[in-house]
């Protein structure tokens, strides 16, 4: 993996999720920063401090949970892969009504309500219909 | 001083022009152009009252407190709609590098922007800004067929490369700097269908309509199984605090007072699908009004101050 790419495409929190994670299904957590530093650092190059920021960042978001251990902290996952895809997933979702939040991401579409889905179906086989009729466009 | 006629009837009538969908980029241009119009009309009354030599002199403070007001309403809506969406933007975009992860199915198809979450749910979304993502969830890959996907993912990028957001933006600072008796919902809904009727047209070219329309299908009745609680429609409401539901969460009571009667901007755009773009004549008129609104306020500026 090219070491421009790292921060660029986010890797970098992935990363650190991912060996906090793997210390926790082996029992190893909680993790310190110098711990996750070595560990990622085994296969790329990067700043202790580098490390640092983005955990305490990643705790920030509420991912990782944080607690102190002398002069530093130790660091946990909140909870499992899926939990907080759900959480956030949850939290997005219920918050699409908001429009700041449709205007900050746009999505393909709404949700719609089962009448709704009812008259896509019914425009589908129209579109399906007019286009095996037609040529393509 | 028409800038009054430009803020309240006129965008609901627009908003009910609904052949003009099927020229999306020129409507947008056509409703930016009138929107600025408009901001332009506002913040001329001063200059125009200041120049002109009839009127008395509360006329003039008067009209220098309506356009400096109206210019710092733009300006304070557009620094807290910049600086919130810019923040829901990294966090957010935090949160899916974090816990996404990439997919083969996807990696052919678009570069290292494409997120998979962990989640049943059928969703895809973008988010744009410096930290590009498409964002999907398993539920999505498992939910559609490859043709779809494809579909999906070309709708997605092409708000990333044509940089909707920013025509969002645009019309939510202009849409909060708006007191807001005078707001028009319509037109912020009319814009968001437009933004996603231009992207379905962009996918459309590189899937054909009829996966695209399969994958509007698939998406919008995964989300919600037979027990569709889901009320929202990502472009349909303005202010309104519908309250929206993931897929299986029961105890949302949003979808109740949803009324059945309105329209689905889902069904608008899967219609539009199949509709020919519209004709070369019509479209360079569109381009020539919106020149025409734009140059309107500037030219009565340039009148009164001569």
């Amino acid at each position: 993996m090219p070491h421009k790419a790292i921060n660029k495409l986010g890797e970098l929190e992935r990363a650190v999720m991912d060996a906090v994670w793997a210390a926790g299904a082996d029992g190893r957590a909680p993790l310190s920063v110098r711990e996750v530093h070595d560990e990622l650092s085994r296969s790329r190059d990067l700043a202790y401090t580098t490390v640092m920021t983005v955990m305490g960042r990643l705790a920030e978001s509420g991912l990782l949970t944080q607690e102190r251990s002398g002069r530093a902290y130790l660091y946990a996952a909140a909870d499992s892969r899926e939990e907080l895809t759900a959480t956030s997933m949850r939290a997005q979702l219920s918050g699409m009504a908001a429009p700041d939040r449709r205007t900050a991401m746009l999505h393909f579409l709404g949700d719609a309500t089962a009448e709704e889905i009812a008259d896509l179906k019914a425009a589908l086989a129209e579109v399906e219909q007019r286009h095996s009729e037609g040529p393509r466009p | 001083m028409a800038a009054g006629s430009l803020a309240g009837p006129g965008p609901r009538v627009m908003a009910g022009l609904t052949r003009f969908r099927r020229a999306p980029f020129e409507a947008l241009v056509v409703w930016q152009c009138v929107s600025l119009a408009g901001v332009v009309a506002a913040l001329a009354v001063a200059p125009a009252a200041v120049a002109s030599t009839t009127l008395p002199g509360w006329a003039t403070v008067v009209a220098l407190l309506f356009s400096g007001g109206m210019l710092a309403r733009v300006l304070w809506s557009g620094h807290r709609v910049g600086t919130r969406l810019r923040s829901e933007r990294r966090r957010h975009g935090e949160l899916v590098d974090a816990l996404g992860t990439h997919d083969s199915r996807t990696a052919g198809l678009a570069g290292g922007e494409v997120r998979v979450l962990a989640h049943p749910t059928p969703t895809a979304y973008c988010l744009p800004g410096r930290r590009r993502r498409v964002v999907l969830t398993e539920g999505t890959l498992l939910a559609l067929p490859a043709d779809e996907l494809a579909a999906v993912l070309a709708h997605e990028r092409a708000h990333l490369r044509a940089r909707h957001d920013l025509v969002l933006e645009f019309f939510a600072v202009l849409h909060e700097a708006v007191p807001s008796r005078l707001r028009a919902v319509e037109a912020l809904r009319e814009v968001r269908l437009l933004v996603e009727v231009l992207a379905d047209r962009a996918a459309r070219k590189v899937a054909g309509p009829v996966p695209l329309a399969r994958a509007l299908v698939s998406l919008a009745r995964g989300a919600h199984p037979d027990t569709a609680l889901g009320a929202t429609d990502g472009t349909t409401d303005g202010d309104a605090a519908d309250g929206g539901a993931v897929g299986g969460s029961a105890g949302d009571g949003g979808a109740a007072d949803r009324s059945a009667g309105a329209s689905s901007a889902t069904r608008d755009r899967m219609l539009l699908l199949t509709e020919p773009d519209a004709s070369p004549a019509l479209r360079m008129a569109m381009l020539a009004f919106a020149a025409l609104v734009l140059t309107t306020p500037v030219a009565l500026l340039a009148v009164a101050l001569g």
